[in-house]
């Protein structure tokens, strides 16, 4: 559905977006994580028209996103991750000025209105005041917004971010009614664990370029080629990380706060024998579990853990 | 009929609260209290002698002068936001990641502010009625100088609109629309007087062709004409002219308004083209 090919966006020297490629099937959602300033925005901007690349292509359904912007535009909805609203407008009146812009009748918008406050459990608040809403409502509201005129992709750049726990389990699961309304979202976080939960399809994106892209699982396999152990001890933590390193299996030890973390090449049988090497020696193992590599870690490891402001 | 949402919105918004009633309230305050300051120095001795036409027409020439600097006042200051203010409001995006063009956007937002200027116009209708009571001006006269009005106003607010959509922030496109009001108005003068006073001297008869595209020029020649006088009446260098400053057998106001809807037109695509942000771009490339 959405393509991109050879993406390129500099300003002077700089290049916010390098020779980026992605591509996202019809119905599914794709994760887009990166630190901050490795260009995930500017890519949404230019999925949207609202930034012109220096080179590359977009097309959306083979057509292309720069040179039909206003055809195009129908076809998405966005949802920037800072935006403002109109003073003096109450949330139904400014649902139904974006209906408006789309030319949808007036009987059909105020159902789809309906429709979209429900979605977005704001009913209660229909003659509130706009700029009167929480943070959490506003991007709620906002994503109804971004909703219509039914778009078939939706442009979501951080749509949790600044929003407390229960705003954001709110969020999640307004997204997860859109992803079995078959919606093709492309979603950009920082919270990569409810990306994790999300998303069908993860894209890492670090100054510009493309690091890792394809499935959860594809990307899981890519990063981690081997277990990732964690083990923790009661006491005699120094002896259990001799042991660790004595044996040949074991790479990249590291100590945590509480704990020894591990990279294991072996199979279960051999983390079965490293543990009952490690209590046979006398160490008082009180977890030895193997790790389930999460996005968090995944992120940390591609990007190399750099954030960039 | 289909409506432009921008011009609804913001017509909804700007009408809504106290804000709008406190603008024309205050506009007619002023307006009020000017024309009978004006009345009252010439009409004082109104029952002691007869009445005078030629006081009408200076009561009228006082009365449109102030509406014509009152709205050259409010009309920049309603559109110089315009644009600028959106994208301040981080709001400008969401606008323009929809279907509407970004022409528009800025059709919608200077007709916005326009009918809001118009609601002053009609508004200040029942004070600018006075003058009949004397007799000396007629109806299609004051027409044609709210027609005037219209333009002037839908000029000003296209510079505001302009400066709006190439400047980021309200405060610096509304000294820039201001301060091109101040050059339409002052600044052509003294740079037609000094191209004047140096190249051409002061005999000169000629009507100076800047001077085509200031506003109160303009306006001295529509209400010149209502009096039957020209503007070559007023006697300054620049202003005269062997037809009384017709270029194009067409009276200087006539010209004028020919140059406001050309600026305007102009203003307007320029906003338009600078507003769309792929377009610009491209341009730019192209252009490297």
């Amino acid at each position: 559905m959405l393509e991109i090919k050879n993406l390129v966006k500099s300003y002077g020297r700089y290049l916010a977006v390098n020779n980026l490629s992605l591509e996202i099937p019809e119905g599914e959602i794709y994760g887009f994580v990166g630190p901050n300033g490795a260009g995930k925005t500017t890519t949404m901007k230019i999925i949207c028209g609202l930034l012109a690349a220096t080179s590359g292509e977009v097309r959306l359904d083979g057509v292309d996103v720069t040179r039909n912007s206003n055809k195009i535009k129908e076809s998405i909805g966005y949802m920037p991750d800072f935006f403002g609203v109109y003073d003096d407008l109450k949330v139904t009146e400014y649902l139904e000025f974006y209906a408006s812009i789309y030319k949808i009748k007036d009987k059909e918008k105020k159902k789809i209105t309906n429709d979209l406050l429900e979605l977005v459990d704001l009913t209660q608040k229909r003659d509130a005041y706009v700029d009167s809403l929480s943070r959490g409502m506003k991007q709620r509201l906002c994503l109804a917004r971004a909703l219509i005129h039914n778009p078939k992709l939706l442009v979501l750049d951080e749509p949790a971010s600044g929003l407390d726990p229960r705003a954001r389990i709110e969020m999640k699961e307004i997204l997860r009614n859109l992803r079995e309304m078959g919606k093709t979202i492309l979603i950009s976080s920082h919270i990569l664990s409810e990306l994790a939960e999300l998303c069908t399809h993860i894209g890492i994106i670090d100054s510009g370029r493309m690091v890792v892209s394809g499935s959860v699982s594809e990307i899981m396999q890519k990063v981690y080629s081997h277990r990732v152990l964690r083990i923790k001890v009661s006491a005699r933590v120094d002896e259990a990380e001799l042991i660790l390193k004595e044996n040949p299996l074991i790479s990249k030890l590291s100590r945590m706060e509480d704990a020894l973390q591990a990279g294991f090449e072996g199979s279960e049988e051999d983390m079965s024998r490293l543990l009952a090497a490690l209590v046979g020696k006398g160490i008082p193992v009180v977890t030895f579990s193997q790790l389930d590599g999460n996005l968090e870690d995944v992120f940390m490891r591609v990007t190399k853990g750099e954030e960039k402001q | 009929m289909n409506i432009n949402p921008v011009l609804l919105k913001e017509l909804k918004v700007r009408m809504r609260g106290w804000r709008a009633a406190g603008i024309i309230i205050l506009y007619l305050l002023v307006l009020a209290l000017v024309t009978f300051m004006v009345m009252y120095e010439s009409y004082n001795n109104i029952y002691t002698s007869t009445v005078d036409p030629g006081r009408t027409t200076g009561t009228y020439t006082a009365l449109a002068l102030i509406q014509l600097v009152l709205i050259l006042f409010v009309a920049p200051a309603l559109t110089a936001g315009a644009i600028s203010g959106e994208r301040e409001k981080q709001t400008l995006d969401l606008l323009l990641c929809t279907k509407l063009s970004t022409r528009s956007i800025v059709l919608g937002k200077l007709l916005a502010s326009m009918s809001q200027v118009l609601l002053l116009i009609v508004a200040s209708l029942p004070i600018f009625s006075v003058i009949f009571m004397f007799g000396g001006i007629s109806i299609a006269e004051v027409a044609q100088l709210f027609a005037f009005y219209i333009i002037i106003a839908i000029t000003a607010g296209s510079i505001g609109i302009f400066y709006s959509c190439y400047l980021k922030r309200t405060t610096a496109a509304t000294v820039m629309t201001y301060g091109t009001g101040a050059f339409l108005i002052l600044g052509t003068f003294f740079i037609s007087y000094f191209y004047i006073g140096v190249f051409l001297g002061w005999d000169y008869q000629g009507f100076f062709p800047l001077l085509y595209t200031n506003p109160m020029v303009g306006f001295a020649s529509l209400l010149g004409d209502q009096f039957g006088y020209g503007i070559g009446s007023i006697g300054l260098p620049g202003l005269r002219g062997s037809t009384d400053g017709r270029l194009l057998g067409l009276s200087p106001w006539v010209v004028h308004v020919a140059f406001d809807f050309v600026l305007t037109a102009v203003l307007i695509a320029l906003s338009a083209r600078k507003l769309n942000p792929v377009r610009v771009k491209r341009t730019r490339r192209n252009a490297a």
